[in-house]
C-alpha cells in the first residue's frame, strides 16, 4: 500500500476546501438546506396531506379487473414466461460488435453480449446496451415528411419516379449518395448495382468521427490499404500514444479483454503498459506509467523513438526524460512489443508507428495485417469536401443521405451548400438537423428492426436480423436503395439473403443463431513496408490545441436522445448531462477560472461561451471538447444538453475568462466513504508483490460481538479485480437495464439523487498535473453483518438463507436510516416517483424485477431474479446450481471479466478461487461488516528505470 | 340550587359511552375483518367471461388433462392460456354452430384474440412460478380448487400472503404423488405416502422457503 502519495477524489478535496468537505460528508446534503429554512405551517400541512395520500395509495389492492389475452395461434418457439435471445450486431461507424437481444414475451427488452463474436467475446458496451432505449424512443421519426409536412412512402416513390427520367438521361450525373463508413457486403453490392445503372453517379462517405489518419497512415506505410488487427494478449510491452485502444477503436471490447488478461500478477506474468496522452483516456487508467504530453511532446517522443528503435541511436536531446527507458523496454521485447497511436494523430505519425512495429518484429505476433474491413477505404475528408464543393456549384440535383447527420456533424458549409440541391433525401432514425434541412425525410428502420449485415474489426461478418417489425413504418437503407433501383416493394430479407445466396439454408440459419458467418474473417495480407515513410511533418505550433473527441457515450451526437447515456458518469470526470471544456489545472490557474466558470472561446471568427472543468492529467497546451452535445434538432431528452464545439471555426484558438458560472452535474464527490482513500483502493507495485505476495493484506479484523451467520451450503459472493477494471461503465448500464433503474435528470443529480445501483468510484493519486487514476466499482456489499439491517425500524432490509441482503420494498417506509448507516454508501432512495416519470418505455423494462415506488429505498440485489431463475431450474432437475450458472448483469457485460460471482462455499468455484488470491481484501474490513463483495488490489508493473515525480 | 343534570343524565352518559365504544369496536372489526372476507377477496365469485367456458364439462365430463390447454405449466412461470387455435382443434368439428361459441369462431376468423377476465391474480411484486410448484409436488387443486366441479370458473383461495406462507412453512401436508398432480379431486388416503416421505421424495428442504427473496424481487 502506498502511503507516500495522497489519494483524492475531487479537486476541491485535493485543495482541502473545508466547506466542500463538510457538505459532501453529510449523508443527505440536500437536507441541510431544507432544515436551515425551517418548516412553515403551510409546508407542514402540505407534507401531511401528501403522506396521507401516499399511505392510502399504498392500500390500493391494484386493478382487480385484469385481462388475459392469449394468442390466436401460438407462435412457434415462444412460451410466455420463458425468455428468448436472438443474435444480431450493434454497428457503430460501420464496424459491427456482436450482440444478443433478450426477449420477454416476444418483446426485445435488453441487449446482452454474444460470446461467439470475436469483437466482444460476450461483453457489451454502453452504446450497444442503450440501443434498446432508442428502439422504443417516442421521439423517433414517425413517418415520411416533405418540406417538414407529413407525407407517405407512396408520395415519395411518385416524386422519385418523376425525377427518374432526368436521372436516366443524365446517366446518374448529379445523383449523389452519402453514407458513413460502409462494411456491409449487401450495401456495397447494392451501390455497385446502382453504379452500373447510373455510371456517372457518385458515392461519398463521411463519418463524423474520422479515422482518415488510420487509413492514410496504413497506405503511407504499406502502399495499399490494409487493416491492422492487434493481438494484445501476446504483447508484453504496450506503448499507447494518445490511443483509443480500449475506448473507441473498432474491437475495443476485445482489446480490453486481451490486455486485462495480462494484468493480474496472480494469474500469470504481467504485461507493461505505457500511455502517452494529451487528455486522459481508458488506456491511461490501466497503464503502469502514464505520461502527459501535448502535441509537441508527442512529436518529440515519436522522433526520438524513431531514432532509438529504427536507427538504434541514442535519444535526441530535448526528448522527454522517460523516453530512453521506454524505448529500451520496447526494444528488449522483440516480437512481444506493440505501439498504438490514436486516430486523432496525423497520418504520418501512423505510418511511423507501423514502421516501428515492423522494426519491433510485431507482424504476425502482436498484430496482423488483413484486407481492409471497409468496402471502400477512401479519404473521407476529401470525399466530403468534393461533395460540398459540387453542391455549392449546383452540380448536384439529387442527393441521398443514408443514416448520417452531416448538417450537425460536418462543417457549416455543408448545410449552406445543401440548400442548392433541389431534391435531397435523408434517411434517419430520428428527426435530426439533416432531416429538417433536406427536402424529403424518410424514417429509417432502427438497427434492431431491419435486416442487414456488417463486418467486425477483424472482418467477421454478422447478419443483422430484425428483433421486431418496424414500429413506425420505417425502412432500412437496403430497402430504400432497392427502391431507387426500381424495386416497387423492396423486401429487406430478400435483399440480404441474396447477398448470401451461397450459404445453404442450414448455414444461413446457423449464422443467424450464432451471430457470425463462419470463415468470413479478413484475409491476411503480407505487403512489404515501404521505406521512407518515416518522415514526420513539423510539429504543430499552436499555443492551445483544441482536441475534439467523440463523447464516449453520445458519440457524434447520434445517441444524444438516450437518457441512459446522458446520465452515465463519464469515466474520468464523472460528469453527466453536459460537456464542459476540459482544461489543465495550470491553464485554469492562468485564466483564473475554476470548475463551472465560463470562458469565451474564439477560433476562426466564431466564438462560444462554455463552462470549464479542470481535468487532472490534462496536457497544459491542450483543451478537450467532446462532440455530440448541443444538438439543435433532437428529442426531449437531448434538448439543451451541452455545447456544440463544432460552431468554432478553424484557426488558432484563444481562451479567455468570460465571467459567470454554470451548474455542472458531476457525481465524483457523491457517496463518499468515511475512510482514508489510501486503504480503500489498495494498490502497490509488482516489485512489492514479488517480494511479499501478501503485501496488500492487513491483520484480520477483531472478533465480532455478533453471532456468526448460519452456514448453509449456498453463499453468494462476488470478487472484483481492480487490475482489470478500466472504468468503461458497461456494468453500470447493464445494471440499469436489468434492474429497471430509473434516470433522474440533471437537477436531481445536482442534488445527489442519482439512482445507479452500481457506480465506479474514481480516485486520483499524486499531483493534479499528472495523477494516477484508481477505479473501484461500488455496489451493495451484501455484508454478513449488515449495518443497514440493525437500524431498520420495520424490517424492510433483511438477510436470506443464502446470505443476500434483501430489500422488501413493501415494508419500506422511507426512514433512510439504512442509507445513513451504510459505510459503503450504496443505497438509493426514491425521492420522487422516478420510475413512473421515467422516459424508459414499459416495453424496455425487465418484467422479472419490481419497479420501485416513491419513498422506497433500493440497492443492488446481486441480480436476485437471475439467482431465482437458476435456483428454480436446478431444483426442477434436483441438482445443485452449477458454478457459472448465475451471471450477474454487470458481470456479463464487463469486457475485462473483472467481476466474478458465485457460491463462495464451493471451494472449486471461480469466485472462491478469486477470493483466495493474495491480493483479495474486504473494503473497510476493519468495520467487521464481513462484506460478501471483495476486491483484488491493484498492482502496477512499474519500470524501475523510470522515476516518477511524487506529489 | 337544583343540579344542572337530572339523575337520568348518568344513564344517558353511560349509554352514550357504551354506544361510542361499540361503534369504535365495530369500526375496528370492520377494518380488520372486511378485507378478509370472501366477499372482499372475491373467493367463490364468478366473473362474466366472453365464453361461458365450463371446466366441469371439459375436465370432469370429457377428461381433458389440464396441460392440454395450460401447456406451459411444467415449463414456465405462467401456466399459459390456450390460443384460439387450441379451442378450434375440437370446435371446428363439434358444436360448430353453437351460439355460445360464436366469440371463439369470430376470434379465429377475424384474427382478434379472445379477452378473458382474470380470475386468479397476484400482485405484481409476487413472482410466482407454476413450474417449480408442479415439479415439487404441489397439485393444481391446492391453489385453484376443484375446477372439475366449476361450471363457471371461480377463485378458490384468497391468495393472501398468509395462504402462501402457511404452505411454505410446512409444505409436506400439501404435497401429493406425481400421478395425482393434475387430479382435480384428489384426497389423501391411507395409501398416500406420509408428508415426510413426500418431502424427501421431492428433495424439499435446504432452501429458505420463507425468505422474502423466494417470492419477492
Amino acid at each position: 500500500m502506498s502511503a507516500r502519495t495522497p489519494t483524492w477524489r475531487s479537486l476541491a478535496e485535493h485543495e482541502g476546501d473545508p466547506a466542500f468537505i463538510a457538505r459532501v460528508a453529510a449523508e443527505f446534503p440536500g437536507l441541510a438546506r431544507v432544515l436551515a429554512e425551517g418548516p412553515d405551517r403551510r409546508q407542514v400541512l402540505k407534507l401531511m396531506g401528501a403522506s396521507l395520500a401516499l399511505g392510502l395509495g399504498g392500500c390500493d389492492p391494484g386493478d382487480p379487473k385484469g385481462r388475459i389475452i392469449p394468442g390466436i395461434k401460438a407462435p412457434p418457439g415462444i412460451v410466455p414466461g420463458i425468455e428468448n435471445e436472438y443474435a444480431t450486431a450493434s454497428v457503430l461507424d460501420g464496424y459491427a460488435t456482436g450482440i444478443r437481444v433478450r426477449h420477454q414475451a416476444g418483446r426485445p427488452m435488453q441487449v446482452v453480449g454474444n460470446p461467439a463474436h470475436p469483437a466482444s467475446l460476450g461483453a457489451v458496451d454502453p452504446i450497444a446496451q442503450a440501443r434498446i432505449l432508442s428502439l422504443y424512443d417516442p421521439d423517433r421519426s414517425h413517418g415520411v415528411s416533405h418540406g417538414n409536412q407529413q407525407a407517405g412512402w407512396a408520395s415519395f416513390r411518385e416524386a422519385f419516379e418523376r425525377r427518374r427520367t432526368a436521372i436516366d438521361q443524365r446517366k446518374g450525373d448529379g445523383l449523389r449518395i452519402l453514407t458513413g463508413t460502409v462494411t456491409s457486403p449487401t450495401l456495397v453490392a447494392q451501390l455497385a448495382a446502382l453504379q452500373g445503372r447510373y455510371p456517372l453517379m457518385r458515392w461519398h462517405q463521411c463519418q463524423a468521427v474520422s479515422r482518415d489518419a488510420v487509413r492514410l497512415g496504413a497506405r503511407l506505410a504499406y502502399g495499399r490499404p490494409v487493416e491492422a488487427v492487434y493481438r494484445l494478449d501476446r504483447a508484453d510491452v504496450i506503448l499507447a500514444i494518445d490511443s483509443d485502444l480500449l475506448s473507441t477503436a473498432p474491437g475495443h471490447l476485445r482489446h480490453a479483454r486481451d490486455v486485462a488478461g495480462r494484468r493480474n500478477p496472480v494469474a500469470g506474468p504481467m504485461s507493461r503498459v505505457y500511455a502517452v496522452e494529451s487528455t486522459p483516456d481508458l488506456i491511461g487508467v490501466m497503464a503502469d506509467h502514464r505520461f502527459v504530453a501535448g502535441p509537441r511532446e508527442i512529436h518529440q517522443a515519436l522522433t526520438a523513438l524513431a531514432a532509438a528503435i529504427l536507427r538504434q541511436g541514442s535519444p535526441q536531446p530535448g526528448a522527454p526524460a522517460w523516453l530512453a527507458a521506454v524505448a529500451q523496454d520496447l526494444a528488449a521485447h522483440p516480437g512481444r512489443a506493440l505501439i498504438h497511436i490514436g486516430p486523432q494523430q496525423p497520418a504520418e505519425y501512423h505510418a511511423l508507428v507501423h514502421a516501428l512495429n515492423e522494426a519491433l518484429g510485431g507482424r504476425g505476433r502482436t498484430f496482423d495485417l488483413i484486407e481492409p474491413v471497409e468496402a471502400a477505404p477512401i479519404d473521407q475528408a476529401t470525399s466530403l469536401g468534393d461533395l460540398i464543393a459540387d453542391m455549392a456549384d449546383g452540380r448536384i440535383q439529387d442527393l441521398l443521405i443514408l443514416g448520417e447527420n452531416p448538417v450537425f456533424t460536418a462543417p457549416p458549409a455543408f448545410a449552406e451548400a445543401l440548400k442548392q440541391v433541389p431534391f435531397s433525401v435523408s434517411l434517419g432514425v430520428e428527426l435530426d438537423e439533416t432531416a429538417q434541412a433536406t427536402t424529403w425525410h424518410l424514417p429509417e428502420a432502427h438497427p434492431l428492426e431491419a435486416w442487414s449485415d456488417a463486418r467486425a474489426y477483424d472482418g467477421t461478418v454478422t447478419i443483422l436480423q430484425p428483433q421486431v417489425q418496424p414500429l413506425f413504418g420505417a425502412h432500412s437503407a437496403h430497402e430504400v436503395l432497392a427502391l431507387l433501383a426500381g424495386d416497387r416493394a423492396p423486401d429487406g430479407y430478400a435483399i440480404v439473403r441474396a447477398t448470401w445466396a451461397k450459404l445453404s439454408d442450414d448455414a444461413w440459419h446457423g449464422a443467424l443463431s450464432s451471430g457470425v458467418v463462419s470463415g468470413t474473417a479478413g484475409r491476411p495480407v503480407d505487403p512489404p513496408l515501404r521505406s521512407g515513410a518515416t518522415v514526420l511533418p513539423a510539429p504543430p505550433d499552436r499555443q492551445i490545441t483544441l482536441l475534439l473527441r467523440p463523447d464516449p457515450y453520445l458519440w457524434d451526437g447520434r445517441f444524444a436522445n438516450s437518457a441512459w447515456l446522458q446520465e452515465l458518469p463519464r469515466p474520468l470526470t464523472k460528469l453527466v448531462w453536459d460537456n464542459p471544456l476540459l482544461v489543465a489545472s495550470a491553464l485554469a490557474r492562468r485564466l483564473g477560472v475554476g470548475n463551472g466558470d465560463l470562458v469565451k472561446l474564439s477560433a476562426g471568427g466564431a466564438t462560444l461561451t462554455v463552462p470549464v472543468w479542470i481535468q487532472p492529467g490534462q496536457a497544459e497546451d491542450c483543451v478537450t471538447a467532446h462532440r455530440g452535445w448541443g444538438r439543435r434538432q433532437v428529442g426531449a431528452v437531448g434538448k439543451n444538453a451541452g455545447f456544440d464545439f463544432l460552431a468554432l471555426g478553424d484557426g488558432p484558438l484563444s481562451v479567455e475568462k468570460a465571467g459567470g458560472t454554470y451548474a455542472l452535474a458531476t457525481t465524483e464527490h457523491h457517496n463518499p466513504l468515511d475512510a482514508a482513500p489510501d486503504g480503500v483502493v489498495r494498490h502497490g507495485t509488482l516489485a512489492g508483490f514479488t517480494a511479499d505476495r501478501q503485501f496488500l493484506q492487513t491483520p484480520d479484523p477483531q472478533a465480532s460481538l455478533y453471532p456468526p451467520q448460519p452456514a448453509g451450503t449456498m453463499a453468494w459472493g462476488m470478487s472484483i479485480d481492480l487490475n482489470a477494471c478500466i472504468g468503461c461503465n458497461a456494468c453500470v448500464i447493464a445494471c440499469q437495464a436489468e434492474n429497471n433503474v430509473p434516470v433522474v435528470g440533471k437537477d436531481e443529480v445536482l442534488r445527489e439523487r442519482e439512482m445507479h445501483w452500481l457506480r465506479i468510484d474514481r480516485y486520483f493519486e499524486g499531483s493534479v498535473e499528472a495523477p494516477r487514476v484508481l477505479l473501484q466499482p461500488m455496489l451493495c456489499m451484501h455484508c454478513e453483518e449488515a449495518p443497514c439491517e440493525v437500524v431498520c425500524p420495520v424490517g424492510a432490509t433483511v438477510h436470506d438463507a443464502e446470505g443476500l441482503n434483501v430489500m422488501v420494498y413493501n415494508r419500506c417506509v422511507g426512514t433512510r436510516f439504512c442509507s445513513n448507516n451504510c459505510p459503503y454508501k450504496v443505497r438509493r432512495f426514491n425521492y420522487f416517483a422516478f420510475a413512473r416519470d421515467e422516459v424508459r418505455s414499459i416495453q424496455a423494462r425487465n418484467q422479472e424485477v419490481s419497479v420501485r415506488a416513491r419513498g422506497v429505498m433500493e440497492k443492488c440485489s446481486f441480480c436476485i431474479q437471475r439467482i431465482a431463475a437458476a435456483r428454480i431450474d436446478a431444483d426442477k432437475e434436483d441438482r445443485a446450481i452449477r458454478d457459472g450458472e448465475v451471471v450477474t448483469a454487470c458481470q456479463a457485460a464487463c469486457p475485462t471479466q473483472a467481476i466474478s460471482f458465485g457460491n463462495i462455499r464451493d471451494q472449486a468455484s471461480a469466485v472462491a478461487r478469486r477470493k483466495a488470491s493474495p491480493l483479495a481484501y474486504a473494503l473497510l474490513g476493519e468495520l467487521n461488516t464481513k462484506p460478501r463483495v471483495t476486491y483484488e488490489g491493484r498492482v502496477r508493473n512499474a519500470n524501475p528505470a523510470i522515476v516518477e515525480p511524487s506529489a | 340550587m337544583a343540579g344542572v343534570f337530572e339523575p337520568s343524565a348518568n344513564l344517558i352518559a353511560k349509554a352514550a359511552l357504551l354506544v361510542f365504544l361499540e361503534v369504535l369496536l365495530a369500526g375496528l372489526g370492520w377494518w380488520f375483518f372486511a378485507p378478509r372476507t370472501d366477499y372482499a377477496s372475491a373467493v367463490g365469485w364468478v366473473l362474466d367471461q366472453p365464453v361461458p367456458f365450463s371446466h366441469e364439462h371439459h375436465v370432469s365430463g370429457l377428461g381433458l388433462d389440464c396441460r392440454f390447454c395450460h401447456t406451459s405449466v411444467e415449463l414456465s412461470a405462467t401456466a399459459g392460456m390456450p390460443a384460439t387455435e387450441t379451442c378450434m382443434t375440437c370446435h371446428s368439428q363439434i358444436w360448430t354452430s353453437a351460439k355460445l361459441l360464436e366469440p371463439v369462431r369470430a376470434s379465429f376468423a377475424r384474427h382478434q384474440p379472445i379477452v378473458w377476465n382474470r380470475v386468479n391474480a397476484l400482485p405484481d411484486y409476487v413472482y410466482f412460478n407454476h413450474s417449480i410448484h408442479i415439479a415439487k409436488g404441489v397439485g393444481c387443486q391446492s391453489c385453484h380448487g376443484n375446477v372439475g366441479k366449476m361450471a363457471l370458473t371461480e377463485k378458490a383461495q384468497t391468495f393472501e400472503m398468509q395462504f402462501c406462507v402457511n404452505c411454505h412453512r410446512d409444505p409436506g401436508p400439501n404435497l401429493r404423488p406425481k400421478e395425482a398432480l393434475f387430479d382435480t379431486d384428489w384426497h389423501r388416503t391411507a395409501a398416500t405416502p406420509p408428508p415426510d416421505a413426500l418431502m424427501a421424495q421431492y428433495h424439499i428442504g435446504g432452501r429458505g422457503l420463507t425468505d422474502c427473496s423466494i417470492c419477492h424481487r
